[in-house]
């Protein structure tokens, strides 16, 4: 950087003067005056300035706010060549590495979720502790030093947001653990990533609610994060895992997709997955993760980038909002998982995620050995809803029926996904609901399902 | 200027005179606060290592002006956007850039806790005693008897004091560095100058936070000229909020975090603890349990339901099967009950929960009362007979075991191997899995502790013997 005599005389560019009258008050000289003329480009009496008297004492660029109002006059021979502005950065990719452990885990749902983020190339744990989400986050806490990571304990969910705003702006995967009541805590922050193209994982592992509720698992959040992840036009893909081994595979994959699309993904569990313990194979490669062209990491290349959910004007924000919605509707063209169990001659679908959908499961094995044709149909993604696989399901089924820990939280899902693709309802839409904590039982499910399933099939076998 | 863009393009699209100018009003003190900074950045020749914050408030626009890598921050949150930056870049430079409302109202917690945690970025506090952005209301270092949009008959107590940020932050450990300038004239703006760029100096010898109030003029809200604004400031402000150095210590040390390690042997050091090995991988269940078998391990907290249970879901995963376990506590976390459901299943196990076992282990009387009649037939019961005295009812079909676990655990001269005395019982009266393969996880779970292998051998082996005898002395 070429040096600057400190002592220059001024050169007033007076169509960025705003005639704030400092640079008067500062020069001991009275080099300079308040101007009288209106100047034709900014309606303003920019000052005057008579070099005559100037003892380049440099006091009057020092209080000048504008940046280009007064600068130091150029001097002979010594001025200064800029630097050619920083090439763009190109994103360096991701590489896959060969992991060899052969042997399963037996871990508890938080922790498979936290051993996926790690495995996908997750460095950097921001959180806050509550119930039931806080052993993923303690086993972070153990094992991200190991890794020459970072955990830091967030002195709030808002901090722990922004905090992952910043990192993920940097273009790290950061992730956080969290429940229902911290989830309502971040909705701000999500919505700022969410406009500024940020990615990152939240794992919410839901409890019951509403206000603190209890930390018994219900489904409280769907609707949170499904239609209302913050304020504004958003979206963030929204995974739901059923077994500890879908915890991590789905953790994983929530990275890829967070910053595949630059946009915030939520791992959507409840408390009894979280600490439900069970086999959890391993993929055969890990993530070294590279370095995204658009991040903010203070360096040279990566200086002209910019985090930022701001555009002052209407023109300029529908624009930005058109590109978001571009980017949902992507998603939602390719984005969308669902797992369909005994779904292909059922006359009977339950919908069912998360750990009710285990329930589900079972009954429809059990509600099969009766000669119930039941099938369950399990949307691995929420937002965007399966509703592709779920179309030619529909259409041959009978009876659907919902079987959720919450409120229709999960119907309404279905529902909108229904109406959006046009499709008429089906004649019957049922439900089963618990709350509080209390998750639907597979002998209940069973009772929903099974006397009109056996009576309807025989009726039509006598037809 | 370098550091300044050569034109602000995010400024109205740099057209016209905006391309050059900022959007502050004339004599608004951040232009000059502004100014110092970018003077500092280049004087240290740190353009290219900046991160600068922008705050929500009149300097939200700071990218606009500012060639440095850039991010914009939520109302208040800008030191946890800064954590997060400086987590991910230890060596990039921080530039957290907040006003009154931003630091001294909404981002009270924030800017705490960066202080607390010794995080080495700068601040930029610029405090006009005023929300400049949204219309002129109450701040929280608005002057008693000051009036604003939403105190208009004037601040009064009611309304608090005046809080005194530098002072504040200086008390927190984490501060290395804090001092109040002002603008108000040459001699301060020298003095302002001087101490940002010291403030951006520190952050490179990775020390702590460093901290810079400007006291700064808003002729808008103050409804003064320029010139009046600065004699308010210098009259009125000053006199709550003293100028000079609260805080310059030598001390502290910011423990950077090393670049994040991806190598795979690391990795399978770190998370290959947890896995078990698999012996054999198309593992039968006894025949007169079928495809699947439910377990209930009930007890109060301390009696080892939960251990005995993740030792049997890690047995039956040795041994090829699917399990699952999940634990259930009563209401209280400490010596309330404690219940733990497993399940073991050839393929795949649908539905963790237990409702209706084939295998009960009861720790107590209420245990065994309240899941006991629940017991699918051909299931077993085994309880601990050392403490539920009374032989409970006998169902047909099912085979009840009582084994004095608690008895024969003290016996043992160590009460918590009760829950492996009920484990020795559960595998000789179900063979649900091979003794082996118990043996083996006992072994595991116990490698870190080898001197209390051997009782817990014993327990298990203890347990087992009662359920022989049971079988054969007549009942
Ligand atoms: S450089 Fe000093 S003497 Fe010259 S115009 Fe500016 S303030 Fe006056
Ligand atoms: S200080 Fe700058 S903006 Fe203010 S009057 Fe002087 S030249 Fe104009
Ligand atoms: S309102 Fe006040 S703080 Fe905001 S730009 Fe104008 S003078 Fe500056």
């Amino acid at each position: 950087m070429a040096k600057k005599s400190l002592k220059a005389k001024p050169l007033l560019s007076p169509q960025y003067c705003k005639a704030c009258g400092l640079c008067v008050e500062a020069c001991a000289q009275g080099c300079l005056v308040m101007g009288e003329a209106i100047h034709p480009e900014t309606g303003l009496r920019p000052v005057v300035l008579d070099i005559e008297r100037c003892t380049a004492c440099g006091l009057c660029i020092s209080a000048c706010p504008e940046p280009y109002a007064l600068a130091p006059l150029p001097v002979e021979g010594e001025t200064e060549i800029p630097a050619p502005p920083p090439k763009a950065a190109l994103t360096t990719p991701d590489t896959r590495l060969p992991l060899a452990i052969e042997d399963p885990l037996v871990i508890r749902g938080t922790y498979a979720s936290a051993i996926g983020a790690l495995l996908a190339g997750c460095r950097n744990f921001f959180g806050y502790p509550i119930t039931p989400s806080t052993e993923g986050a303690e086993l972070m806490a153990l094992l991200l030093p190991k890794l020459d990571g970072v955990f830091v304990q967030a002195v709030s969910e808002l901090a722990t947001i922004n905090m992952m705003y910043g990192c993920g702006g940097a273009g790290r995967r950061a992730m956080t653990f969290t429940s229902s009541p911290g989830m309502s805590l971040m909705l701000e922050g999500l919505s700022y990533m969410i406009g500024a193209e940020i990615p990152g994982v939240v794992v919410d592992v839901m409890r019951g609610g509403p206000g603190l509720g209890n930390i018994a698992p219900e489904q409280s959040d769907i609707k949170l994060v499904c239609r209302s992840l913050g304020h504004g036009n958003t979206h963030g893909i929204v995974l739901a895992p059923s077994t500890p081994q879908e915890m991590l595979d789905l953790t994983f994959d929530a990275f890829e997709l967070s910053f595949r699309y630059r946009i915030p993904a939520v791992v959507l569990c409840d408390g009894y997955l979280g600490q439900m313990t069970g086999r959890v194979v391993l993929p055969k490669t890990m993530v070294r993760p590279g370095v995204p062209g658009w991040a903010v990491t203070g360096d040279r290349e990566h200086r002209r980038n910019l985090m930022c959910s701001i555009e002052l004007s209407e023109r300029d924000l529908e624009e930005h909002n058109r590109r978001l919605i571009e980017k949902y509707k992507r998603i939602e063209k390719s984005e969308q998982r669902a797992d369909l169990f005994h779904c292909d001659d059922a006359e009977v679908i339950l919908v069912a995620c998360n750990t009710p959908a285990r329930m589900a499961k079972g009954a429809v094995r059990e509600l099969r050995q009766r000669g119930a044709k039941v099938g369950l149909f399990r949307p691995l993604t929420l937002w965007p809803f399966p509703i592709q696989a779920l179309e030619p399901v529909v259409a041959r089924a009978r009876r659907i029926v919902v079987v959720e820990a919450s409120d229709g939280q999960l119907e309404d899902e279905l529902r909108l996904a229904l109406s959006h693709a046009g499709m008429r309802l089906p004649a019957r839409i049922e439900s089963l609901r618990h709350y509080g904590g209390v998750l639907p039982q597979l002998h209940e499910i069973v009772d929903v399902v099974l006397p009109d399933a056996l009576s309807a099939g025989a009726s039509r076998g006598r037809a | 200027m370098s550091v300044f863009y050569e034109r602000f393009e995010r400024h109205a699209h740099g057209e016209g005179v905006k391309g050059r100018s900022t959007h502050y009003c004339a004599g608004c003190g951040h232009g000059l606060a502004h100014k110092y900074l970018a003077e500092a950045i280049d004087d240290l020749g740190v353009q290219d290592r900046t991160i600068a914050i922008s705050p929500v408030g009149c300097a939200v626009f700071l990218y606009y002006y500012f060639d440095v890598g850039n991010t914009q921050a939520s109302h208040g949150r800008a030191p946890a956007v800064a954590i997060g930056h400086k987590m991910a870049n230890p060596d990039s430079v921080i530039v957290s850039y907040q006003g009154d409302g931003d630091l001294a109202a909404i981002g009270l917690a924030e800017i705490i806790q960066a202080a607390q945690l010794g995080v080495p970025i700068t601040v930029v506090f610029v405090n006009n005693a005023v929300y400049g952005m949204t219309g002129g209301q109450l701040a929280p270092t608005t002057p008693l008897g000051h009036a604003t949009a939403t105190s208009p008959a004037g601040r009064d107590l009611s309304m608090g004091a005046p809080l005194k940020m530098t002072e504040m932050i200086a008390a927190i450990d984490g501060c290395v560095y804090a001092e109040r300038v002002a603008l108000f004239d040459n001699k301060e703006r020298i003095t302002a100058k001087r101490a940002i760029r010291k403030a951006l100096a520190l952050q490179l010898e990775n020390r702590g936070l460093s901290f810079v109030e400007v006291l700064s003029e808003c002729p808008t809200h103050l409804k003064m000229s320029p010139r009046e604004s600065q004699r308010w400031v210098r009259e009125t402000m000053v006199r709550i909020f003293p100028l000079g150095v609260k805080k310059d210590v030598k001390s502290g040390r910011w423990p950077a975090p090393p670049p994040p390690n991806f190598d795979s042997a690391r990795m399978v050091e770190v998370i290959g603890g947890f896995a078990d090995h698999v012996e054999s991988r198309d593992a039968k269940l006894p025949s007169e349990l079928g495809d699947e078998v439910g377990l209930k391990f009930a007890g109060s907290g301390g009696d080892g339901a939960q251990t005995a249970a993740m030792l049997v879901t890690r047995a039956a995963i040795h041994e090829g099967f699917d399990a699952t376990h999940i634990p259930s506590y009563g209401p209280e976390s400490r010596g309330g009950t404690s219940y733990a459901d497993v399940r073991i299943a050839v393929d795949e196990v649908l539905s963790p929960a237990v409702t209706a076992p084939n295998v009960l282990v009861a720790f107590n009387a209420p245990s065994l009362a309240k899941f006991g009649p629940h017991v699918l037939p051909g299931g077993t019961i085994i309880y601990d007979s050392s403490v539920i005295t009374e032989r409970p009812q006998q169902r047909d079909e099912v085979n009840c075991i009582g084994v004095p676990c608690a008895e024969i655990a003290a016996g043992l001269g160590k009460a918590v191997v009760k829950n492996i005395v009920a484990l020795g019982a559960l595998q000789a009266a179900t063979r649900v899995l091979p003794e082996k393969v118990f043996i083996d996880v006992i072994r595991l779970a116990l490698k870190s502790k080898p001197k209390l292998l051997p009782i817990n051998e014993e327990a298990f082996r203890r347990g087992a013997e009662m359920v022989a005898n049971a079988r054969t002395s007549p009942s």
